[in-house]
C-alpha cells in the first residue's frame, strides 16, 4: 500500500516534487549514454577542489505601472533584480559573497513604453516593452533578464577556472566547469525502470548521466543526486538534479556529476534553519538574503517611484 | 599635559547608523585593522547646519563582535567552521558622550569617521584643557597619564575624597597614600597649599602604615617608570612622625605599644588636665546607641562640671584635683592636695572622684553634677566610664605632655590598631576634634589639613548619632571652606552616613562587592563601569570627579615604600637613622 508523507518544505513554497509537465516542453531524452544496462546507483568522488562558486538570483516586483493609452490601459511592471555568487575556498574553509549585481526594469505591455525617471545613481530604471498585452509575459520577460544575468555571471566565473554551481537549469551552453543545481522536479525524465533506482539513492550517490534536449539547442546532460539521508521521507526525500552542458565531453560532465554528488551534501540545509531544507542550500540561501538587502528596502523603493512618477510632466508616454 | 601632544588621531571607525546616535551614547563600527578597548577615547567630528563643525569626545564601555548574517546559532559553525555559509565578523564598540565642542547638544552623525582621540584631543575629551590644577593620578588602559583636578579637592571648589572597596586587596589605603605622595611631591600642581602640607594618618588594621618612610625591596624598574611618567620621582615618605598609644602595663616607662617597630615611634598620652579642658569626656560616649537615652544629657553637664572644678596640683604638672569654684580659683592657679584629698593622675582616679560625685555608695547624688536625671541613667553612665577607665585608661596620665605634635612632620601617623574599638573612637574622635578648632580659630582654608581615615563607618555609620559622627559631618560640610580634607575609606558606603558620602567631591572605587556595586551610592558610575567593578585587580581604581562626567579607570603604580616589615630593603635604609 502506498505511504503517505508531508513535505519537508514550508507549504508557501509549493514542493519539491511536483510533476508537471504542462511546464516543460517534451525533450528527448536518452538514458544510455552513460550506463547502458540496468541501473545502479552510483558513489560521488570528491576530487578535493578547492574554489566552488555559488550562483544565484533574486528578483522582486517594486511597483505595477499603468499607461493611461488612447487604446485602453497598458499594464507595466517596475522590478529589481539582484544576481551574485559566494565563493566557497575549502581550504580554509571560508564562503565569501563575490559578487552582487542589481539591475532595474520596467516592463510594459501591448508593445507600448514609458521612461521611468532616475530617481538616483542607485536607483534607475531600464524601460522595455513586449507585444504580448498577458501579465505574465511582463514577468517572463523580467524573470528572463534575471536569468540572464545569472548565466552572464556564472560563465564569467567558469572561464576564471573556478568551479560553478548555479542555482536553477543552466542557460550558457559554453564547455565550462558549471553545474545546474535543480532543487524541485517539475518534468519526469526517466521511463519507470529506470526511475526506480532514484529511490536507492544513498545521500552522496547519484544516477548515471542521461542526455536531455537531444538535438536541439539546449543538449545538456544531467543525472539525480541525494543530498540528505532519507529519513523517514519518501523516495524522493532530498533528491535534486544536476545537469551540465553537453558541450563538454562525456568523461569531464562524468567526473563534475561524481564531484558535485560527494561534496553537495555538505551544504544541505537542515529542517529547522531552511523552509526548504535540504535542497536549498546553505551558502544559496545566504547569498539570496544578502541579495534581497542589496536590492533596497521595498518600502522606501516604492515611495520614492511614488514621487518621481507622480511629479505632473515627469513621465510621459512614447 | 599628555605624553603624546602631538600624536596624530587615526581613524579606528566609523558611527554606526543602523540604530539611533544620540547625546549620550553612540557605537562605533571598527575597521578591519583597528580595535577599542574598554576606556579608550574616540572623537567624531560632525557637521551640523548653520553652527559648523561639532566635536564628539566619547569613552568607549563596551566592546562587541558578531557574525553578520547570521540567524541562527548553529550558522557560526557554517560560517567558521564548514566555511559553508558566508558571513562578516562585525566588531564594534560603545561609547558613552564625555563632551561636545563647542556645546551645541546634538548627537553625533551616523556614518561619520571614528577617531582613537590623542595628544589634545584625548587631553580635551577628559576635560584635562578646562581644569584649574590637574594631577595625574595614574594612567589609563592606553598608558597615558588621568587627571583629578586639585580645584575639587583642596576645598577651592569642592572638598574631601571618599574611597570604597572590598577589603582584603589592600588597595584603599594604598592609593590614598599613592594620592597624598602625589600630592605632597607635586606642589607645582597644588600651589600655595602645599606650603605646611599637614597629613593626619590612621592606621586602624596591622601595622601597614608603619613604614612609609621606608623603602620597598620590591619596588622594580616598571613600577620606577610609571611613577616618572606621573612626573614623580619615587621615594618613600620624606617626613614622617610616628604615634603609638603607651602600653597598658607600661608602668613608670612609657613605651609605644605596637609590634613590629619601636625606632622612632613615640608614644603619646593626654593629661587629665588636657581630657578636662578639650573637653574629651565626649568621646568616651561614641556608642551611635547611647544618644537614645539620657546619657548625652548627664556626660553634658559632668563635662562642664569637670571644667569649673579641675584646679592645677603643684608639682604635679598635668594632675587636678577637683574643688568647689566657689572658692574661688582662677585659671593656672596651683593648689597643694589637702590630706586625703583625691589627686587625678588618670583616667582611673578621675572615674572614682566623678563617682563620688554623680553615683556615690552612701548618700545622695550632687544634684550640681547630674542635675535631674534619673538614677537609672547615671548608673549606666558609670557602667560606661568604669568601662572606658578599663580599656582606654592609659591613653591618659598625668607628668609631661605627650600629645601627638602634628606640626613635627608633614605626615603624622597614628597607630590605633592595637586599641579597643572604644579607644580607637575616643583617640579619632580628640585628634579631629584638635584639628578641626585649630582651623576653626584661624578661619583661613590654608595651610592644608588632611585627615586619612579607613573604616569610616565604624566612625560615622548610617544609623544613630554620637559626638564623633556629628564631627565628621561638620567636617564633610565645613571642613572643605576651612581646609580640613577627608579623605574617607571604607568596604562599604552604603553604611556610611549620607551626609559624609555626599560631601566628597572626589568618589574612588577599587574592587566591589557584586550587591553592594548595585546600590544607589554608586549611581556616579556607569552600568559597564559597575559591571567590572567585581573584577577590578588590586591597584585598579575607578575615579569620579565633578570635572568629568564619566568616571575614569586608572591603574596607579607599586609603591616605593614598605607596607609590611618583611618588605623593608635594609640595604638601603640607614640601621643608624634615629639614633
Amino acid at each position: 500500500m502506498a505511504q503517505l508523507h508531508v513535505e519537508s518544505w514550508a507549504p508557501d513554497y509549493g514542493s519539491p516534487f511536483e510533476s508537471d509537465a504542462g511546464l516543460a516542453e517534451p525533450e528527448k531524452v536518452d538514458e544510455t549514454v552513460e550506463v547502458h544496462g540496468l541501473w545502479h546507483a552510483i558513489p560521488g568522488i570528491d576530487d578535493g577542489i578547492s574554489q566552488i562558486a555559488f550562483v544565484d538570483g533574486v528578483r522582486r516586483i517594486d511597483a505595477r505601472l499603468t499607461i493611461d493609452d488612447l487604446t485602453g490601459p497598458v499594464a507595466g511592471i517596475c522590478g529589481s533584480y539582484g544576481v551574485g555568487a559566494v565563493l566557497w575556498d575549502r581550504s580554509i574553509p571560508r564562503s565569501e559573497i563575490v559578487e552582487a549585481r542589481i539591475g532595474r526594469l520596467a516592463v510594459f505591455g501591448s508593445g507600448k513604453g514609458a521612461p521611468i525617471p532616475v530617481i538616483s545613481a542607485e536607483l534607475s530604471y531600464q524601460s522595455e516593452s513586449v507585444p504580448d498585452a498577458d501579465p505574465g509575459a511582463l514577468i517572463t520577460r523580467f524573470h528572463g533578464a534575471m536569468r540572464r544575468a545569472e548565466g552572464d555571471l556564472s560563465e564569467e566565473l567558469a572561464k576564471t577556472g573556478v568551479f560553478v554551481v548555479s542555482d536553477g537549469p543552466i542557460n550558457d551552453m559554453a564547455a565550462t566547469d558549471k553545474v545546474g543545481f535543480i532543487k524541485s522536479h517539475r518534468a519526469p525524465y526517466l521511463s519507470h525502470e529506470r526511475a526506480a533506482v532514484i529511490g536507492s539513492l544513498e545521500c552522496g550517490q547519484r544516477t548515471p548521466l542521461f542526455l536531455i534536449g537531444k538535438g536541439g539547442r539546449y543538449e545538456r546532460y544531467s543525472w539525480y543526486f541525494r543530498i540528505a539521508d532519507r529519513g523517514d521521507g519518501h523516495s524522493w526525500t532530498g533528491v535534486v538534479r544536476g545537469e551540465v552542458s553537453a558541450a563538454l565531453d562525456l568523461d569531464r560532465a562524468a567526473s563534475i556529476a561524481a564531484r558535485t554528488t560527494a561534496i553537495i551534501p555538505a551544504v544541505a540545509s537542515e529542517g529547522h534553519v531552511d523552509p526548504r531544507a535540504p535542497q536549498n542550500l546553505v551558502p544559496i540561501a545566504a547569498l539570496e538574503r544578502e541579495l534581497r538587502r542589496r536590492l533596497g528596502d521595498p518600502g522606501y523603493v516604492y515611495r520614492a517611484l511614488r514621487s518621481a512618477i507622480m511629479k505632473p510632466h515627469a513621465a510621459g508616454v512614447v | 599635559m599628555t605624553v603624546n601632544g602631538d600624536a596624530q588621531n587615526t581613524a579606528v571607525g566609523r558611527v554606526l547608523g543602523t540604530e539611533h546616535t544620540t547625546t549620550s551614547e553612540f557605537r562605533v563600527l571598527l575597521e578591519e585593522d583597528e580595535y577599542l578597548q574598554l576606556d579608550d577615547l574616540v572623537v567624531v567630528r560632525t557637521e551640523v547646519p548653520k553652527r559648523g563643525e561639532v566635536r564628539t569626545y566619547g569613552m568607549i564601555t563596551e566592546v562587541e563582535a558578531i557574525f553578520e548574517g547570521a540567524s541562527f546559532e548553529s550558522d557560526t559553525r557554517r560560517i567558521a567552521g564548514e566555511g559553508t555559509m558566508p558571513g562578516a565578523k562585525v566588531r564594534s564598540a560603545r561609547a558613552a558622550v564625555t563632551r561636545v565642542d563647542p556645546e551645541v547638544w546634538v548627537s553625533p552623525d551616523p556614518g561619520e569617521i571614528v577617531d582613537r582621540a590623542a595628544g589634545i584631543e584625548r587631553d580635551k575629551a577628559l576635560y584635562v584643557d578646562e581644569m584649574g590644577r590637574p594631577l595625574p593620578v595614574g594612567v589609563g588602559r592606553d598608558g597615558s597619564p588621568m587627571f583629578v583636578d586639585l580645584d575639587f579637592f583642596d576645598g577651592r571648589k569642592g572638598g574631601h575624597m571618599s574611597i570604597s572597596g572590598i577589603s582584603g586587596v589592600a588597595t584603599k589605603t594604598s592609593f590614598a597614600l599613592f594620592f597624598l605622595r602625589l600630592l605632597s611631591s607635586r606642589p607645582d600642581i597644588l600651589g600655595e597649599g602645599a606650603a605646611n602640607l599637614r597629613i593626619l594618618v590612621f592606621n586602624v588594621k596591622g601595622e601597614d602604615l608603619l613604614w612609609l618612610d621606608k623603602p620597598n625591596r620590591y619596588f622594580d624598574e616598571a613600577a620606577r617608570e610609571q611613577w616618572e611618567r606621573l612626573g614623580v620621582e619615587p621615594a618613600p615618605f620624606p617626613s614622617v612622625s610616628f604615634w603609638a598609644p603607651p602600653r597598658a602595663q607600661s608602668g613608670d616607662v612609657v613605651l609605644p605599644d605596637t609590634g613590629g617597630r619601636q625606632e622612632n615611634v613615640a608614644a603619646f598620652t593626654w593629661t587629665p588636665r588636657e581630657f578636662i579642658d578639650e573637653g574629651l569626656l565626649r568621646f568616651l560616649f561614641t556608642d551611635a546607641n547611647d544618644s537614645r537615652n539620657q546619657i548625652p544629657f548627664i556626660e553634658e553637664r559632668v563635662r562642664s562640671q569637670l571644667r569649673r572644678y579641675a584646679v592645677d596640683v603643684a608639682g604635679e604638672p598635668g594632675a587636678v584635683v577637683l574643688r568647689d569654684p566657689m572658692e574661688g580659683y582662677k585659671p593656672g592657679d596651683q593648689v597643694t592636695p589637702n590630706p586625703g584629698e583625691a589627686v587625678i593622675r588618670d583616667l582611673r582616679s578621675l572615674v572614682d572622684q566623678l563617682e563620688e560625685f554623680v553615683d556615690p555608695e552612701d548618700g545622695e547624688p550632687e544634684r550640681r553634677w547630674t542635675g535631674r536625671t534619673q538614677a537609672g541613667t547615671v548608673s549606666a553612665f558609670m557602667r560606661r566610664l568604669h568601662a572606658a577607665a578599663h580599656r582606654l585608661g592609659h591613653l591618659v596620665r598625668s607628668g609631661e605632655s605627650r600629645r601627638i605634635d602634628r606640626a613635627s612632620a608633614q605626615v603624622s601617623v597614628v597607630a590605633i590598631q592595637s586599641l579597643h574599638e572604644l579607644g580607637q573612637r575616643f583617640v579619632v574622635g580628640a585628634l579631629l576634634a584638635e584639628a578641626f578648632a585649630e582651623k576653626e580659630r584661624t578661619g583661613q582654608r590654608l595651610p592644608l589639613s588632611v585627615v586619612v581615615l579607613d573604616e569610616l563607618n565604624k566612625y560615622a555609620p548610617r544609623e544613630g548619632t554620637s559626638p564623633l559622627k556629628e564631627m565628621l559631618i561638620d567636617i564633610a560640610q565645613r571642613g572643605r571652606s576651612l581646609g580640613v580634607l577627608l579623605v574617607g575609606a571604607q568596604q562599604t558606603a552604603s553604611r556610611v552616613a549620607p551626609e559624609v558620602m555626599e560631601n566628597a567631591a572626589i568618589r574612588v572605587a577599587g574592587r566591589l562587592d557584586a550587591a553592594e556595586a548595585e546600590r544607589s551610592e554608586y549611581g556616579w558610575m556607569l552600568p559597564s563601569t559597575r559591571a567590572r567593578a567585581r573584577l577590578l585587580k588590586p591597584g585598579t581604581m575607578v575615579i569620579s570627579q565633578p570635572a568629568i562626567p564619566v568616571p575614569l579607570v586608572v591603574d596607579f603604580p607599586f609603591p616605593p615604600w614598605a607596607t609590611r616589615k618583611e618588605e623593608v630593603d635594609t640595604a638601603q635604609s640607614d640601621p643608624f637613622e634615629g639614633i
